[in-house]
């Protein structure tokens, strides 16, 4: 059984007719060609690596049907840069060498897209955010830091400015 | 241009792997595609020992878009996996088991590769795989190895006679008389748990076949020049028509990739026999049913000590439970030989004396992870350090500076070879981190008025700084040495290519940073290539600490072999006075390269590359055109080590037997950061996975040998909440005297630190409760059940 579909991510349409199990994940890697966005646990959602952002929410990508997804707006790794500057999540990232092997740093920075966006953004909440996605190479500490320095730097922007880095 | 400023080692620069991965831009290997592809996937056996009586494949060979279903029949023929080249080759008595790429007849353990099926579309695979239809007969299981060592008990392969894969006895300096003269002797039996690491991309591979170019085999893997030659040599291919490459990313490994592993010979014959490229991913339940296995050791030690807290012999019988021993390279045996090779670690003692027996059993085939084997034996030795100190009324960091290696090099009395260290100095740092003795006692013992638990635990220890040829030949079958190509193209800047395969360790970064620095350029002036078997000199991979050890030696010293060549090109070019053409006369900085005597005198190594490449006839006479050097790096040293001591606080509390580290101290010897903060990175991760290890992961097999922990719901890794909120790294380097920078290798050694720190933690907590931890993991129930026995046995 196939369906009809357009998901838009990162601001483009992918309009495609998809099997009804094909996941989401699966869309974005293999249909819009996005591959920035891991798969780490085959389906069974504790890894984390394929979060990626839907309507401003972070979702793991490989625990939703492409189909569910009909409609919605998402945003992945890719996407997350604007106008050609980095996000200052992804700085964040650099400056703090917050990842080793890069695998599940998209999952990490979209859940952290989501985190820093709300108002719920003390210490213990990033790491509550993160504990959503594994890491083996980093133990985290650099993650912290590099989510403390983004937020740093986007309290210190003004409202328009801050607006831009979060899309969704 | 800064000239002052042109030493980039020893700088926390951002890394230039992040440029693409931080923008979603890595190349891992499932992002390959390619046309034509195929999907690979496994059937595997639900049994943990079972005879194969038949295979129905006929209903998923005719589901369309399945293009091919294979059992072991096809390898029917085949020599058995494990030859001379693919099994350690130690000194102890060694036995082989004989096994497929698929299996004929018998399987081994759940998840086993069974049936081999191909399909146009990874969804129609799933369907077809379901379709295949495995009649076993199952056989008697042994999952235990002290029961596998009893007379009578199932046998894995009965043509051995027994389960003993590999026994050795490792023996130096005079134990019967150190026993003799020993003021105290403590015996205890260690137990570790079987546990290791998941990296989060798992296996994977491509493999292509062509007429003109052979097979093509894109692999996740650590060590892609073995895989080739062992890949070749197993299907008598000649190398020219074997490419091993590693993608430019991979998801991290740990150790768990260094194998030759049987699933590249199925996918790599099935693109031979197809004739069309076809790709495996490997799923978390196969990966953690796999690979990624370790520990699992349990040591019967004897320990002799004098009153004033003197280790003078250890005597250790260890028993490593391999599981079946089916895995190219190590053969689940090669991990508790080195591990026993290391068993008094950074402790100066004069006689060691170990019976060390590997069995198999019907669990998957240990395979490499961080702490190589030593992580059971440095949790026991380190805990006997405590053990006896608290019978001798002597302080545990005391303890530690009695016993510590303090004369450099030093050779242990198994013929372990440590180049150089302090632990003097990095236990005396360790100790002030944490307020230790003074500032700490008081705090616990105003913690304990209030009925609080508060505890403190050190572990100190070597970590591979590479492992020399010497070691790795018998061991691997390949050498230790670095090998690295620098070549300077035709605009200045420098390429380095290197037969590794980095995968997290920061060598595009590093590596810049430190030939940069040793021809006056920037790390941005300096790419890296690697891990490809046509474009690469031969090398061991990405293993063992071996990056600022060995290979980025290499890369350093092929950079400087590179100067005088430079420098008479220099000189010619300046219109010096011919004397000038020596490389001492020159210093080599913001791209340029300065004649010292009159810095007016200076030409960019752009100016001289481009000569050097594109218009030779500008030589001067004698000099060859290029400026290329490739330098295989063997040091001087039957072994390099750094020397580090961990340490930390624990609240414990007992009616529960839950505790929580309070903060983490780690004291580390680089030998020479190249970049602190990737040294850094490599110790938060290396103890996060310790402590993993250490309290909740465990792959748990039931008495039939089905495991248990096949997600990772279930094989519990810590999380950024399960971390301590306070962990200080606190650099303590000495140089090592047998690399050109001083540089140690870092990563590899790092979780054997944990265990034992925090179990020595616990029991300080614990001191008014009088307990003794013995086992790992380190799990609440376990703390529970030593502080409550009565409750306990009750319950059970």
């Amino acid at each position: 059984m196939s369906a009809k579909v357009s998901i838009t991510i990162n601001g483009q349409l992918y309009p495609a007719t998809v099997e009804n199990r094909m996941l989401l994940v699966d869309f974005i890697r293999e249909v819009a060609g996005l591959t920035g966005t891991h798969v780490g646990c085959s389906v069974e959602g504790r890894c984390g690596v394929c979060t990626v952002v839907l309507e401003g929410k972070a979702v793991k990508s490989c625990l939703m049907l492409a189909v569910q997804a009909d409609g919605a707006r998402l945003l992945t790794i890719e996407g997350l840069a604007q106008d050609g500057r980095l996000h200052p999540i992804q700085e964040g990232f650099w400056e703090k060498h917050a990842l080793q092997c890069g695998f599940c740093t998209p999952g990490q920075m979209c859940t952290i897209y989501d985190l820093l966006k709300s108002d719920r953004r003390s210490d213990e909440e990033i790491r509550g955010a993160l504990s959503g996605v594994l890491c083996p190479c980093t133990g985290y500490v650099h993650i912290v830091e590099a989510v403390k320095a983004a937020r740093t730097k986007l309290d210190a922007m003004s409202p328009q400015e801050r607006q831009k880095f979060f899309p969704l | 241009m800064n000239e002052s400023a042109d030493s980039w080692v020893g700088k926390s620069i951002k890394r230039k792997e992040d440029v693409r991965l931080i923008r979603g831009q890595g190349q891992y290997l499932s992002d390959m595609v390619v046309s034509r592809m195929l999907h690979l996937g496994f059937v595997r056996s639900i049994h943990a020992h079972a005879r194969i009586k038949s295979i129905d494949t006929s209903q998923a060979a005719r589901m369309p878009g399945v293009v091919a279903v294979i059992t072991g029949q096809e390898f029917k023929d085949w020599a058995s996996v494990l030859t001379d080249v693919s099994i350690p080759n130690l000194p102890g008595q060694t036995k082989r088991p004989l096994y497929w790429p698929l299996p004929a007849d018998t399987v081994y353990h759940v998840g086993e590769p069974v049936v081999a099926v191909v399909a146009r579309d990874k969804y129609l695979l799933e369907d077809a795989m379901e379709l295949v239809d495995i009649d076993y007969e199952p056989l008697p299981v042994v999952i235990d190895a002290e029961e596998a060592l009893k007379p009578g008990a199932p046998l894995l392969y009965p043509e051995w006679g027994d389960n003993i894969i590999y026994h050795q006895h490792i023996q130096g300096g005079d134990a019967q008389k150190a026993f003799a003269q020993a003021d105290l002797v403590i015996s205890e039996r260690f137990q570790c748990h079987r546990t290791g690491a998941q990296p989060m991309e798992t296996r994977g591979m491509l493999a292509t076949y062509d007429e003109a170019q052979g097979l093509t085999l894109w692999l996740t893997t650590q060590r892609p020049h073995n895989i080739r030659d062992l890949l070749a040599s197993y299907m008598r291919l000649p190398h020219d028509r074997v490419r091993v490459i590693q993608p430019r990313d991979m998801g991290s490994a740990f150790g768990s990739k260094a194998p030759f592993y049987r699933e590249e010979i199925v996918a790599s014959h099935l693109a031979m026999k197809l004739g069309q490229p076809v790709r495996w991913i490997e799923n978390r339940m196969e990966s953690l049913m796999n690979v990624g296995q370790e520990r699992d050791q349990i040591h019967y030690v004897d320990a002799a000590l004098r009153k004033d807290g003197t280790l003078l012999a250890v005597r250790d019988r260890i028993i490593a439970n391999c599981g079946d021993g089916q895995v190219g390279i190590y053969a689940g045996f090669a991990m508790p030989h080195l591990g026993a090779m290391y068993l008094v670690n950074g402790n100066d003692v004069a006689a060691v004396d170990i019976d060390l027996t590997c069995v198999v059993t019907n669990k998957a085939s240990l395979t490499p992870v961080r702490a190589f084997g030593s992580y059971p034996g440095r949790f026991a030795v380190d805990r006997i350090l405590d053990i006896a100190g608290r019978r001798l009324g002597i302080d545990p960091l005391e303890m530690r500076k009695r016993n510590a290696i303090k004369q450099f090099p030093h050779t242990t009395p198994v013929g372990v070879h440590v180049d150089s260290g302090d632990f003097i100095g990095a236990l005396d740092k360790a100790a002030a981190a944490l307020g230790y003795p003074a500032a700490f006692r008081a705090e616990q013992a105003r913690a304990r008025d209030n009925g609080r638990y508060l505890g403190v635990g050190f572990c100190m220890g070597v970590e591979l700084s590479g492992v020399p040829s010497e070691v790795l030949v018998e061991m691997e079958n390949t050498p230790g040495y670095g090998v690295a190509t620098v070549n300077v193209d035709a605009q200045g800047k420098v390429h380095i290519a290197e037969g590794d395969s980095p995968h997290g360790q920061s060598h595009e970064t590093t590596f810049a940073q430190a030939v940069a620095s040793e021809l006056g350029l920037t790390p941005d002036d300096v790419y890296v290539t690697y891990g490809d078997t046509f474009s690469t000199p031969f090398s061991t991979g990405t293993l063992g600490s071996r990056g600022a050890s060995y290979t980025l030696s290499a890369a350093v010293l092929a950079a400087r072999a590179l100067r005088p060549r430079i420098c008479r090109i220099a000189a010619h070019l300046l219109k010096l006075p011919p004397e000038a053409g020596q490389p001492e006369q020159f210093r080599f900085a913001g791209g340029e390269v300065i004649w010292i005597k009159d810095p007016a005198k200076r030409i960019t190594l752009r100016e001289i590359a481009h000569v050097s490449i594109v218009a030779p006839t500008k030589l001067p006479p004698g000099i060859d055109p290029g400026l290329e050097h490739t330098y295989h790096f063997e040091a001087a040293a039957s072994g390099m080590h750094s020397c580090n001591v961990h340490g930390l606080t624990v609240e414990v509390f007992p009616d529960t037997g839950k505790f929580t580290v309070l903060k983490y101290v780690a004291v580390d010897d680089s030998g020479l950061a190249i970049n602190p903060m990737v040294v850094r990175g490599q110790i938060h991760g290396g103890v996060w996975m310790g402590l993993g290890n250490a309290t909740s992961e465990e792959y748990v097999y039931d008495e039939t040998g089905q495991q248990l922990t096949a997600t990772l719901a279930d094989y519990h890794m810590l999380s950024a909440m399960d971390m301590p909120r306070e962990f200080e790294v606190i650099h303590h380097d000495v140089a090592s005297p047998h690399t050109p920078l001083g540089s140690k290798g870092k990563g590899e050694g790092v979780p054997g630190m944990a265990p034992a720190a925090l179990a020595n933690a616990i029991e300080d907590a614990l001191t008014p409760f009088g307990i003794k931890i013995t086992d790992l993991p380190l799990k609440t129930e376990y703390i529970w059940r030593l502080l409550h026995p009565d409750q306990a046995a009750a319950k059970v």
